[in-house]
């Protein structure tokens, strides 16, 4: 899903003809072997480029994803749902700040990341382009949208890089109090009255199609994996992590008495696989592009914070700093 | 060049400032040191991940931040990335001392080892030693299984815990909001569902 962009501008892999074929194959077997790889050692371009792609757009969609429930903290039901959302908030942009680390340790400095999310160069998970307009957006978005990024996050954190998995276990299990209370807000949301159910029914049937768009095109018209799998950058494909994810949550949406605004969606008894109605991927690349309901309002709240605090940042700047790449 | 107000559900979004396009500058986020944290008393300290930070003393505020926010900690420490000297076995010659070092006064230093790749390095103990190459290479000479790199840290350039700062996790337990085992939701929801049937 993260670094997922390659879908619609190659993954240069011919890029590959031109690597050390002695290093590259020491490379593979230590891959083979279960091996991790740590920052000092030789890697492969195609490998360095993907990796940083895919780190820098997860710690972008941390920093992007703390925006929409933000906004929700002061009006939050309550001092306890107030306490346990500004903590949640507060881990993902703690979790923003251990991921541009780990791709620091490739090569791009945090500057020229931060510079190029909010010039819109680099992309940053595509569902928070869209609007929470009431509290059951922001539990949706606390449930079943983290619920989307642990089954990635679990994946990952298996991979190659030494550096992305140290970040993902701290991650993991950061987020395990996230995805239970996101729960508890729904289950709250539905023992509730009519019209609490009402308004999560409502941001169910809002947030279904982004949430199928989220991870990632369809295997079928993504085809640059087989590498990226074989060097473990991308741990499962994105029609597997789809199909995990809906067995693990369309049960417990159901429990709840909610309907899922999909009419084809069921698991085939034959392949015990999710059959559903192909997501509009013409919509996501058009959101991924800049054309969604809040592409602009992400950006622009992210590019003013950077601009306002320029003068904090120079103040404390030492003008005998160096700068070193992080160790690990 | 002025464009529009911005359109958001959050009327704070809106009332927003104009401002002009950044584009950072190299060490406009600084530059980068190093967290060990130490999960309980008598634990080693581990190491966690990197800060940015303008200097020692605010490294250590972002680390406890960063790093200490959620789970257990009895002490932490931060070092400038810069004076946290490494050796991999496997991939360097046993460093000697540079003519930086040479005229050194002899210190104390932290030893680190990372024994398996994609793991966190871990303290193993302090040497006495005339440079940071020095206390790499008796770090080396003592071990018997061989770690992937080891780590050496003048203690004079850490920033430790003091004495009287060792309370500052001392709330971390009650913080139970951060705890899932907080958020029981099963009895509800089987009272919900009883009712419904």
């Amino acid at each position: 899903m993260y670094g997922g962009g390659i879908t619609f501008d190659g993954a240069g892999a011919d890029t590959l003809a031109s690597e050390d074929p002695v290093r590259l194959q020491a490379f593979e077997a230590r891959i083979e072997r279960g091996e991790k790889i740590e920052p000092t050692d030789w890697m492969p371009a195609l490998y360095r480029r993907q990796l940083i792609r895919m780190i820098e757009q997860h710690a972008h969609s941390e920093i992007i994803g703390a925006l929409p429930e933000g906004t929700w903290i002061t009006r939050a039901p309550g001092f306890k749902r107030k306490l346990s959302l500004m903590a949640k908030v507060q881990d993902e942009v703690g979790h923003a700040q251990l991921l541009y680390s780990a791709a620091e340790t490739l090569g791009k400095t945090r500057e020229e990341m931060i510079t190029d999310l909010i010039s819109g160069k680099s992309k940053y998970s595509n569902i928070f382009n869209y609007p929470a307009y009431t509290w059951a957006d922001a539990c949706f978005i606390s449930w079943l949208v983290d619920a989307g990024a642990i089954v990635n996050q679990l994946a990952n954190a298996k991979g190659s890089y030494g550096p992305y998995c140290r970040a993902l276990e701290r991650i993991c299990a950061e987020e395990s109090f996230h995805l239970k209370y996101g729960h508890h807000c729904v289950i709250y949301l539905a023992a509730g009255t009519q019209q609490q159910r009402a308004m999560f029914q409502e941001a169910l049937n809002r947030w279904w199609p982004p949430m199928m768009h989220f991870f990632g095109p369809a295997d079928k018209i993504s085809d640059h994996t087989r590498i990226l799998m074989k060097w473990k950058v991308k741990m499962a494909t994105n029609d597997a992590m789809r199909n995990q994810f809906l067995d693990m949550y369309v049960p417990k949406i159901r429990e709840l008495g909610f309907t899922i605004p999909d009419p084809m969606l069921a698991k085939n008894p034959e392949t015990g696989v999710w059959d559903y109605t192909e997501p509009d991927w013409e919509e996501f690349k058009r959101v991924i592009q800049g054309d969604g309901p809040c592409n602009r309002e992400r950006l622009d709240v992210r590019r003013i914070a950077e601009a306002r605090g320029r003068w904090v940042r120079e103040a404390l700047r030492s003008p005998r700093a160096v700068y070193s790449m992080p160790l690990a | 060049m002025k464009s529009d107000p911005i359109k958001s559900l959050d009327p704070r979004v809106g009332r927003l400032p104009q401002t002009d396009n950044p584009t950072k500058q190299p060490l406009d986020q600084f530059s980068t040191f190093e967290v060990f944290v130490q999960p309980a008393p008598g634990k080693p300290f581990r190491h966690e991940g990197p800060v940015h930070a303008p200097g020692l003393e605010m490294a250590y505020v972002l680390a406890k931040e960063a790093f200490t926010r959620r789970f257990t900690c009895s002490s932490l420490f931060v070092a400038d990335t810069h004076d946290v000297h490494v050796f991999a076995p496997d991939e360097q010659a046993l460093p000697t001392d540079d003519a930086a070092s040479k005229a050194m006064t002899p210190s104390t230093f932290e030893i680190f080892q990372l024994t398996k790749r994609g793991k966190q390095s871990v303290q193993t103990g302090a040497i006495e030693a005339a440079s940071p190459q020095q206390a790499l290479a008796l770090a080396h000479q003592q071990c018997t299984a061989m770690p992937y790199a080891f780590w050496a840290i003048d203690r004079r350039a850490i920033r430790f815990t003091a004495s009287e700062e060792q309370d500052f996790w001392q709330t971390l337990p009650d913080k139970k909001f951060r705890d899932a085992a907080a958020y029981k939701g099963g009895e509800k929801l089987q009272r919900f569902l009883d009712a419904s049937r």
